[in-house]
Formats: C-alpha cells, sequence, structure tokens
C-alpha cells in the first residue's frame, strides 16, 4: 500500500513524508535495497591489533565475527555454523585461535576455515560423506578498508570501497589520518534509543541549523564556545560523494598550526597532520579557515568533532568521535559511538581528548543527552495517522524555484559543493542517496 | 564483589555508610544536584566502565580504557550546571527517578575512609506513555570522613547491561 513512487518524488523536492520516520514497510525496504548492498562500516583495525582479535558487529539481523587470522589478515565472516546455525561466537569481543560452536563442536579457524567437526568418519563416512575440505563460515560477500576502517558490502558486486567513498575520503582523512599511524578507537559505548536511524544520520550530515538552539545550553555554561547562532552560521557546509558535513569557520589570518592551536592540538601533533595531509586538506584549515565538526558516510556511519573547555581554566581539548547508527527496527536504533585519537598522539593528549568526548558525545555526553531527546520524539510523533498527512519541510536554503538562496562557497579548498551559513542541503543529499536506493536506482547506475 | 568480610551491620561506620548512601539517592530523587555536589570529594573521580559480553576465560568483562563516565569536579559540576539550565531538553520535563540502594557491605579502610559496596537498580521513567527504564548496577565507593560525616571520593559503577536500554545518560548512578 506504500506508494514509492510518490514518497521519493516528494523526498526529493525536499518534502518529506513524515511517516518514514516510523513505518514498518519503509523499514523492510531499506533493509532489502539499502541495507542489501551499501558498504556498512563493522570495525577498525585498532581493535583487532594482535593475530586472534575479534570483535563481533551486525549488519542489522546479520552477526559477523571480524577477526585477525593467525597470518595477520582481517576476515569478516557471518557468525552462523555451517551445520544446524546456531550463533558460533556469543561473545563480542576477545581473543581465540579457534571458535567452536556450542551446539555439535563444528571448530573453525579464526580465517573462517572448517578444522573438525566430532566424528566425522563415523557419522559422515568422512571426506566421502561430508567434504570437510574448503568449507568456511561464510565470508562477507565484499570486505574492503580505508584508513584502517573496515566495511563490509552484502552485495558481492559492490564498488571498490575506494571508488565509492569518492571526494569523501578527502574529508575522512581529517578524522582517521592526522598521521602516518592513524587513528586508534576505544569503545564503543552502545545503548538502545527508541529513535529511527535515519535521523542521527541526516542531523550529522548536516544540521547545523539546531545546534544553537538544542545545544544552547552547553554555551550557557561555557562548555564549548562554538554553537552559539552567530558563531554557527558562519560554518560551511560541504558534499562530496556518499558523505557530508558541517564545519566551523575559525578566527580569520591564522596559520595551519595557528588554527589547529585554537582548537587545542599540541604543538607535537602538528607536524604530523602538516605531512600527512594534502595541500588542499591543509589550505582548507589554513586558507579556507575552516574546521570540520559532524559529518555522515551515507549511510550509517557518522563523525564529531568538537573542541570543549576541560577545566576551570579555559583549557580547550578537540576529540573525534566515529559513531553508527545501527537500525534494530523502524523504531529503535542502537548507537555504537568510539572515540578515536591520533595513534601517535601523546598519552596525556588522548586521555584530555577521551575525557573531553565523555562530557560532550556518547551515552552521557551534554550534546548527545539532547540530540536523542528529540530523536525519540520525531520516531514518536511520526508512528500515526496524521504522520502519513505530514510532509516535512526539509527546503531550507533553496528559494521556490529550487535555486540556492546564495551561491555555493567559492574558493573552498576542499572538493564537492559547500554553502556557507544554515541549510539542508547535505540532509537532501543523503535523502537522495536514500530515494535512489529504495527507488531501484542505485541498480541502474551499476 | 568483594570477599572480605564486611564490618558487622551494628558497626556504627557501617550504619554511617549506608546512611550516607540512602540520603545520596534521596538528594538524586529530589533532583536536588546543588546538595549532591557538597557530598563530594574536590578530587571526586567517578567512573563507569563499558561492559561487554567476553567468554567466561577471558578475563576482563569490562573495558579498561572506556567508560561511559569518567568525571573529575569540573565535569561533574558542568553536567548539575547544565541541568540548571533553561535548555537542557532531556530532562525537561524530568524524569521521575527512584535510586534503589541495597546489599550493603562496608569494609574498613583504613585512614582513608571506609570502602562501601552497594547494588544500585534507577528506575526512570520519562513522558506519559513511554516505558520505562532500568538500569541495574554495582558501585563501589570510597567515603573519606569529612569535617560533616563523609564525602565521597571515588565511585566505580560496574553496569549490569552491555547494550545500556535507556536512551542517555542524563542522571546519575
Amino acid at each position: 500500500m506504500l506508494d514509492l513512487t510518490a514518497i521519493v518524488a516528494d523526498v526529493r523536492r525536499g518534502m518529506i513524508p513524515a511517516h518514514i520516520y516510523n513505518d514498518p514497510e519503509i523499514f523492510a525496504l531499506e533493509r532489502d535495497r539499502l541495507f542489501a548492498r551499501a558498504w556498512i562500516f563493522v570495525a577498525h583495525e585498532s581493535e583487532i591489533p594482535q593475530p586472534g582479535d575479534y570483535v563481533v558487529r551486525r549488519v542489522l539481523a546479520d552477526s559477523f565475527i571480524v577477526a585477525r587470522d593467525e597470518h595477520s589478515a582481517v576476515r569478516v565472516m557471518f557468525n552462523m555454523c555451517l551445520h544446524r546455525g546456531m550463533q558460533v561466537c556469543r561473545a563480542e569481543m576477545g581473543n581465540a585461535s579457534h571458535f567452536r560452536c556450542p551446539y555439535h563442536a563444528w571448530t573453525y579457524r579464526n580465517d573462517g576455515r572448517l578444522a573438525g567437526l566430532p566424528f566425522h568418519d563415523e557419522a559422515y563416512g568422512g571426506e566421502d560423506g561430508f567434504a570437510r575440505r574448503g568449507q568456511a563460515l561464510l565470508p562477507a560477500p565484499a570486505m574492503d578498508r580505508y584508513n584502517g576502517l573496515i566495511f563490509v558490502s552484502l552485495d558481492p558486486k559492490a564498488p571498490p570501497l575506494r571508488d565509492w567513498l569518492g571526494d569523501f575520503a578527502f574529508y575522512l582523512d581529517l578524522y582517521t589520518r592526522q598521521s602516518q599511524t592513524q587513528v586508534e578507537l576505544r569503545g564503543p559505548q552502545r545503548w538502545r534509543v527508541r529513535a529511527n536511524w535515519k535521523i542521527g544520520a541526516e542531523n550529522f550530515a548536516g544540521d547545523s541549523y539546531h545546534t544553537p538552539h538544542t545545544h544552547a545550553s552547553v554555551v550557557d555554561i561555557g562548555l564549548f564556545r562554538e554553537p552559539r547562532a552567530s558563531k554557527r552560521k558562519e560554518g560551511a557546509l560541504y558534499m562530496a560523494g556518499p558523505g557530508a558535513g558541517t564545519t566551523y569557520k575559525l578566527p580569520p589570518g591564522g596559520s595551519f598550526g595557528e588554527q589547529l592551536r585554537y582548537v587545542g592540538y599540541p604543538d607535537e601533533m602538528i607536524p604530523a597532520m602538516e605531512s600527512s595531509w594534502s595541500p588542499g586538506q591543509r589550505a582548507l584549515v589554513e586558507d579556507s579557515g575552516f574546521m570540520v565538526s559532524a559529518a555522515t558516510l551515507f549511510p550509517n556511519l557518522s563523525f564529531v568533532h568538537n573542541w570543549p573547555q576541560v577545566d576551570e581554566n579555559g583549557t580547550v581539548a578537540p576529540f573525534i568521535s566515529i559513531r553508527q547508527w545501527q537500525p534494530v527496527s523502524e523504531r529503535e536504533t542502537e548507537v555504537l559511538s568510539w572515540f578515536a585519537v591520533d595513534a601517535s598522539a601523546p598519552e596525556w593528549f588522548k586521555q584530555r581528548s577521551y575525557r573531553a568526548y565523555l562530557m560532550c558525545f556518547g551515552s552521557s555526553g551534554m550534546f548527545e543527552q539532547d540530540d536523542v531527546e528529540n530523536w525519540v520524539s520525531i520516531t514518536d510523533m511520526a508512528a500515526g495517522s496524521m504522520a502519513r498527512r505530514l510532509l516535512l519541510n526539509s527546503r531550507m536554503g533553496l528559494t521556490s524555484a529550487d535555486k540556492p538562496i546564495k551561491p555555493a562557497l567559492a574558493g573552498f579548498s576542499g572538493p564537492g559543493t559547500a554553502y556557507q551559513g544554515f541549510g539542508e542541503f547535505n540532509q537532501r543529499h543523503w535523502l537522495g542517496m536514500w530515494s535512489d536506493h529504495l527507488a531501484g536506482a542505485a541498480d541502474g547506475a551499476r | 564483589m568483594s570477599r572480605e568480610r564486611p564490618l558487622p551491620y551494628s558497626d556504627p561506620e557501617h550504619q554511617a555508610a549506608h546512611q550516607f548512601l540512602v540520603e545520596e539517592a534521596a538528594l538524586l530523587d529530589a533532583a536536588d544536584y546543588a546538595a549532591w555536589l557538597n557530598l563530594l570529594c574536590e578530587d571526586i573521580r567517578y567512573v563507569m566502565p563499558v561492559r561487554v559480553t567476553t567468554a567466561r576465560g577471558a578475563g576482563f568483562d569490562a573495558l579498561a580504557d572506556m567508560g561511559h563516565f569518567d568525571e573529575n569536579l569540573y565535569a561533574l559540576r558542568k553536567r548539575v550546571q547544565r541541568l540548571a539550565t533553561d535548555h537542557a531538553w532531556a530532562e525537561d520535563p524530568p524524569s521521575r527517578t527512584r535510586h534503589f540502594v541495597s546489599n550493603v557491605r562496608t569494609f574498613a579502610g583504613g585512614g582513608a575512609g571506609l570502602r562501601v559496596e552497594s547494588s544500585l537498580l534507577l528506575f526512570r521513567s520519562r513522558g506519559d506513555t513511554r516505558p520505562p527504564d532500568l538500569l541495574s548496577a554495582g558501585r563501589t565507593d570510597i567515603l573519606r570522613r569529612a569535617e560533616n560525616g563523609y564525602r565521597l571520593a571515588r565511585r566505580e559503577i560496574i553496569v549490569d547491561e552491555s547494550v545500556l536500554r535507556t536512551q542517555n545518560l542524563a542522571v546519575f548512578l
């Protein structure tokens, strides 16, 4: 009974049928047409540094073991026993050379290969009845990595991850490659919220408009000086490839080093950032004068970089968080929120940055608390009959003739398109990709 | 959980520690956070590690380097100041909370004060129709003697879920 053509047409003109934020039919389409093919983040290599290390992660209902095998290769394996379908590994992390199914003791090496099963000769007649050779836990249909971030796709014909990331890789580096040693992740904190997964993804992609009001309390208490409206509207919104994000405008005229010191990076870290970023990446900070803040990589991986005050003396410390909006149903989302920090940063900085993260984001973060309150409420309201009659206006930044109310930002050194000030360009960009997947247009593009 | 022998329940120090925790819970349920801050030492450390599901032999079931909280007095003061603003939407309208404190065991801590273990069940109801949230945790506290009774010097909260089922931790445990 869903008129998908009409829904997608509305979404594409920036008028969002409110029920898509709590609709089981839409969720089934998202499962089958979006999550069945998009690149989905599962883990970072720093979470499994040693041979045998593993974490268990999901893509919707599918559980995967993400392991580093005895030869240090990263493996992503469907966590279901080949015999009777038991979940082979029921811990969420650890170190193991083998995974043994608790049901009948079929045992798999940490590269997924079936190593043994009890009574192979007596029960199966040996290799003749059941050829053990070549049997392995099902590998993720596609697996690829970028800056240590491990992604899977359920579509074996998925394009290479780097091709898919396209111009967004430029921005991804700013969060995940501050030195040649890349980032290390801690966590994740995990918690479940009664909210639709799309709301957080859209918000982090480009909602600088909510910051002055939703997060007024953190300005009131002097925790973070930037989010007041007068500062926030000076920031640039950018869209590039499958990602989009927000930035803050830095004080004018600062050198690369001065701008990084302004947000709290210590002198020890600046040379590594200077040498691992391209001239264009450095110019975004130095010439354009923007510092990245929130961003979303379609569909459900978001990033945030803020620089709150961490003590009574006004010391500012930056932090990075990587977070995933893992759908549980149309009305429930598991949030996985990691703290990320450059692996070669001094220990004192890592601790300070970690504390800054905890105050602002994650399960207890003073920003995130208020965000989730909004998202739960939207999801609640989207469940009923009236929500099917309401189109949410997501056209900010456009005239009635679909022209931007002001031109794209000239001289923005990053790739893609950027606009300064408030606008819902990025959310429409994200919803455009969502529409492509649901309408099946993503098939044709392949 | 400590396997040492706790102080007898008749011990005045145990009774004082028990009363401290119950009075503290009353302040939290009354949202009297300014008074709650007065119970904390200047060098308070308030931590809540992330719990994880691991195999029995793994040797750990909490993350050493990642918590839901890792707070000093500055951070706790900021949280309290925030709740007192007109813009803390996460708790406006406020949740109705009930901190149930039980299984209190007190251990003589030498000159430093008392070590107190307790169980906490936090009931949190938001709005008129949402299902309520429950958070179950064990706590290990260090109470230090001060001029007027005890002050909390350290609290470690060991939450019993790996995936929390509450929309945020805009509450204290």
